[in-house]
């Protein structure tokens, strides 16, 4: 790295880079700090941190029976992700290894999946899990998650697929592995990055999402983070309200934040990573 | 909306097809020998038979259970009059379409979605790269500035909405108490209340959560050039402008493609903040595509009409990706 | 190896299909639930109910209740969630379509909205209550509004008032009284505002409240010249273009924007912030309706609730009002007995969830316990009731998308969109028709 010099140029630019990140989480500095005032606090809330207490995180924590949330969040994500890096992965080994006419209309067939929004396909989607007796828990909304997450993260995998060597494969038949071990164990390991993308990218929209769950979730104990946000809704612009409406907020986002802070690196790496050619 | 964000993300790996994993050389050197008496054998068909398909049974059953079939319904629904509850519908041929043509629903739709997309478009690539191309030189504190970028799209959209109504509200909400705080008069500041304003609003938010990502990619796109290069274009004479517009864009004219192509597709599917901050207010002004289709089927209880919309809206996203696919590819190939 | 591939594939996708269903649902924590033969009095079951709107502090139908019926029948636990309008009605289509729809939930009247009573019962989604003794208890006026054909599937415990509040300081404080008909009603708003007063205020950000206003008009301006006006829209006897019908009523609604008595930011503001507003003294008059007298007592002023008067010269006054929106019980469900036992027990009109279902203030009940002692607020009201001078809601009476159509119009008329009162009620006329020709 270059020596640091205080060029005015330079000192002009991180003021501008200054500004403009104070200006971008402005917002969340004051959802912040509201939410560490008591309920009752009506003092506007341009005046950061003037007071310090977790009542309004207590109300907002038993009104959104946290724990319950959270444990449902983390199961219906951590699910998904596993079961959407195993299905993806297998199905862009054929996809990306045979080259026919078969394979390549599999990889637009799969292509086409990004287009559709889910909103259009909603009801008949709830028919056909009607039809297939499918019970309404908090698994329910995962099919969704996974059919949604199949499109971009077989791609990505066969995208990465494409560049592992195919005479590691071609070793490994002759020294007698099956189809299987090879893709479980000489394949498979290879495509980390590929799979901290998957995990990062797809993980992130789905504890996100409160369109399925709310659809597919019936019982109130099975509801996940973002569907207990929505009994907030009415909260959204009522003053009195807004200490334990923010402090729902920072609640709800405190998880991925975690991970964040935790995974910075392989956030950063796994956004760039569908995107930038080598 | 949730389904744009993934497959927002989703594009980004169908871009990146052709990632290269860097294949080391020494290991490719070892395996010719075993590649080469492998093809004397004629092995290639014996180490990828056509029974590895299996491997792509799972995904695809779940995606013609669950997106082919359902589609193939949608369409099916498009020529009744199904309320979305009552299965016994009749046929009524085109009179879906001719509906929402005529009474202006497409018209407005179409017109809001372009507007939302361009906005965010523009705004979300402009931002990412003027900061990218700020972060990528010598700036301290790099991860810092970074991660405040970045941070917003982290939230959940209904958080980011309920976060949004507040600095928008009129009266006490955080723009009016700022615009006060200077002194100036804010009581008439109404953002999602006008309709001249409320579509530039939301689009503003969306921008706001998701500029962070595409800054992401542009800084990674920067930092693959080769400072050799850069160095080279100094020598020559280049200012720091001209080495931005004749060296660096020109090079990185395959993320900008990709960034592009990805806000336009999350452009296309607006619908989340139409959805939780305006309820498509005020009167028709912040309808998108998608929101009309949701609001049809749900408020109106015109499964049809709104199966009718989708319909068109499918192929509207259809022909612009397509579209936008095929000039990506062709400049890919120019380069 | 060939055939193991094989096995475990076929093995992922069944248990990928089975295991989001069947399989997951090992780890709730009632097992019963699944069970067929819940009615029985021993096995604990759980009755799902999901309703429209957002849970207060201490709320009734999620806290109270739930607490109630457990007291009532120690077998039964009643789980109630709650979410708002418009992702109530996503989700009790999306689950009443995958055919998992909860055991109760809320209908409105007639053909009121997305969950309107006639059109569940006609696609056949909810469970007639005609046995019950609360049907003779409630009565013809109680029932008649969810009665699709010869079944009835759930009773109004009360009516369901549309009026104006008003802070009754602010009105003496410039020595007015209460109008009763459109000239003094807007004479008062002239003089609220000359006082400095801000004459209404009202949360057009959530375009439902504007029914509020519009419907109360209605009733005075529409109905008692034309009774069956709404019955004669399906015949084509009458249309919304007619001239003195809606064409006044939303002109004389859009005078109160033009003239600035509801406040100009109203389209920027929510229904919960101009109730806040409103008990915060910032303006003098809200229409809202008699479930909101709950939160709007709360203010430190003296509070008035009055019919809107839409009446002018020979015109009579006439109120708003219709049976309340209520639990139906779903015909999937597999504890329709002891839903209807849960039903039966609290709209009995004696007992203790009754009592508390009257004490909260949920509604203004016509029976039982509670209905001697009609709340001041609403004596008004009732007066008018008895004496056959209410309408019930328009939107009633007409397919769920006119009035959507009506409210973004009208939204676009005060947003100064150039929209005309013409266009409105031509567009009106024409969703009209193309709902009920399906």
């Amino acid at each position: 790295m270059r020596k640091f010099r205080l060029k005015p140029q330079s000192v002009l630019l991180h003021a501008f880079l200054l500004c403009f990140c104070v200006l971008i989480i402005y917002p969340l500095l004051i959802v912040l700090s509201s939410s560490l005032r008591p309920p009752g606090n009506m003092d506007s809330p341009l005046l950061l941190f003037n007071q310090f207490s977790f009542a309004s995180y207590i109300r907002a924590f038993e009104k959104m029976q946290y724990p319950k949330a959270l444990l449902n969040s983390i199961l219906t994500s951590g699910a998904s992700v596993l079961v959407i890096v195993l299905f993806s992965s297998m199905a862009a080994y054929p996809v990306s290894r045979i080259k026919s006419k078969t394979s390549r209309f599999l990889y637009y067939f799969f292509i086409a999946g990004l287009i559709v929004p889910s909103q259009m396909v909603v009801v008949p989607v709830a028919q056909m899990i009607g039809r297939l007796s499918i019970p309404n828990n908090r698994f329910t909304p995962m099919i969704m998650f996974i059919t949604c997450s199949l499109p971009f993260s077989t791609f990505l995998y066969a995208g990465f697929m494409k560049s592992v060597p195919v005479e590691i494969e071609e070793s490994a038949y002759i020294d007698g592995a099956g189809l299987w071990t090879r893709f479980a164990w000489f394949v498979l390991p290879l495509l980390k990055p590929a799979t901290v993308s998957v995990a990062i990218t797809q993980g992130m929209w789905i504890w996100n999402d409160y369109f399925y769950p709310m659809i597919f979730v019936t019982r109130r104990d099975q509801f996940s983070i973002p569907v207990v946000m929505l009994q907030f809704l009415g909260d959204r612009e009522n003053p009195a309200q807004w200490n334990i409406l923010f402090a729902a907020c920072v609640l709800c986002a405190l998880p991925l934040i975690a991970v964040f802070a935790v995974m910075q690196k392989q956030f950063v790496t796994g956004i760039a990573a569908g995107a930038v050619k080598g | 909306m949730r389904k744009a964000y993934s497959s927002l993300e989703s594009l980004r790996g169908l871009c990146g097809l052709r990632i290269c994993l860097a294949g080391s050389r020494p290991f490719k050197r070892e395996v010719n020998s075993v590649k080469s008496r492998a093809k004397r054998l004629g092995l290639n068909s014996l180490t990828f038979p056509r029974r590895m398909y299996l491997f792509a049974a799972p995904a695809l059953a779940l995606f013609l259970v669950f997106w082919v079939f359902p589609l193939i319904q949608m369409f099916f629904y498009s020529f009744t009059n199904f309320n979305g509850i009552n299965f016994n519908y009749d046929f009524v041929g085109l009179k879906n379409f001719v509906n929402i043509f005529k009474d202006g629903t497409l018209g407005n739709s179409i017109r809001n979605t372009l507007v939302y997309t361009i906005v965010m478009v523009g705004a979300s690539n402009l931002l990412g790269l003027a900061i990218a191309l700020a972060l990528n030189s010598n700036i301290r504190l790099k991860t810092l500035f970074r991660t405040c970028c970045y941070i917003p799209a982290l939230f959940s959209a209904i958080v980011v909405g309920f976060i949004w109504s507040y600095v928008y509200m009129p009266r006490s909400g955080l723009l009016v108490s700022l615009i006060t705080l200077v002194g100036g008069d804010a009581s008439k500041l109404n953002i999602l209340g006008n309709h001249k304003v409320a579509l530039y609003g939301i689009a503003l938010v969306e921008v706001w959560k998701g500029f962070g990502s595409t800054m992401i990619i542009y800084l990674a796109g920067l930092q693959t050039l080769d400072e050799n290069l850069l160095e080279a274009a100094r020598i020559d004479g280049c200012n720091e402008w001209q080495l931005m517009r004749l060296v660096k864009l020109p090079l990185i004219s395959a993320t900008i493609t990709i960034n592009v192509i990805l806000s336009a597709i999350g452009g296309l599917k607006a619908f989340d903040y139409a959805f939780i901050m305006t309820s498509g207010g005020p009167g028709k002004a912040t309808n998108t595509l998608m929101f009309n289709v949701y609001r049809i089927a749900f408020n109106e209880q015109l499964m049809g009409k709104a199966s009718a919309l989708s319909v068109i809206s499918f192929f509207c996203i259809i022909i612009v990706t397509v579209l936008m696919l095929y000039v990506m590819n062709k400049r890919e190939v120019e380069l | 190896m060939k055939k193991l591939i094989a096995l475990m594939l076929s093995g992922i996708l069944i248990a990928s299909l089975a295991a989001c269903g069947s399989g997951a649902a090992a780890p709730t924590a009632a097992p019963s639930q699944d069970s067929p033969a819940a009615a029985a009095p021993e096995e604990k079951i759980v009755i799902t109910v999901l309703d429209s709107g957002s849970a207060q502090e201490n709320d009734f139908e999620t806290e109270t209740l739930p607490r109630l019926i457990s007291a009532k029948y120690p077998n039964v636990t009643v789980e109630a969630s709650k979410l708002p309008d418009d992702q109530y009605y996503t989700a009790l289509k999306t689950k009443i379509a995958s055919g998992e729809a909860p055991d109760m939930f809320r209908v409105a009247p007639k053909g009121a909205g997305s969950n309107s009573v006639i059109t569940l019962a006609e696609a056949g989604y909810l469970a007639p209550i005609n046995e019950l003794g609360i049907v003779e208890l409630a009565g013809a006026s109680g029932t008649d509004a969810f009665r699709v054909g010869s079944n009835v599937y759930t009773v109004s415990s009360g009516v369901s008032i549309l009026g104006t509040y008003v802070n009754m300081d602010m009105l003496k404080s410039l020595s007015l009284s209460i109008p009763t008909t459109w000239a003094e009603f807007l004479d008062v708003c002239q003089k609220l505002k000359d006082g400095g007063i801000q004459p209404i205020v009202m949360g057009d950000k959530d375009m439902y409240v504007m029914q509020f206003g519009m419907y109360q008009l209605a009733a005075s301006k529409v109905y008692p010249k034309n009774p069956a006006y709404d019955d004669q829209l399906r015949t084509g006897e009458t249309h919304f273009t007619d001239t003195g019908s809606w064409d006044t009523v939303l002109e004389m609604y859009d005078t109160l924007y033009k003239n600035g008595y509801i406040d100009s930011s109203s389209l920027g503001i929510s229904q919960q912030q101009s109730q806040q507003m409103f008990v915060d003294k910032q303006a003098a008059m809200t229409f809202d309706g008699s479930w909101s007298a709950p939160t709007l007592r709360g203010a430190d002023f003296e509070l008035g609730y009055y019919p809107l008067p839409g009446n002018e010269g020979s015109e009579i006054l006439c109120a708003s009002m219709a049976p309340g929106s209520n639990w139906a019980i779903y015909s999937g469900s597999k504890h329709i007995d002891a839903c209807k036992n849960l039903l039966q027990y609290w709209f009995d009109g004696e007992s203790d969830l009754w009592k508390a279902y009257v004490d909260a203030d949920k509604a203004v009940v016509t029976y039982g316990y509670g209905s001697d002692r009609v709340d001041v607020l609403f004596q008004p009201f009732m007066e008018l009731y008895n004496n056959d001078r209410a309408y019930y809601w328009c939107n009633q009476g007409w397919p769920a998308g006119v009035e959507n159509e009506m409210l973004a119009k009208f939204s676009e008329l005060i947003g100064g969109q150039n929209t005309t009162v013409p266009e409105i009620t031509k567009a009106m006329q024409r969703k009209f028709e193309e709902m009920v020709a399906g």
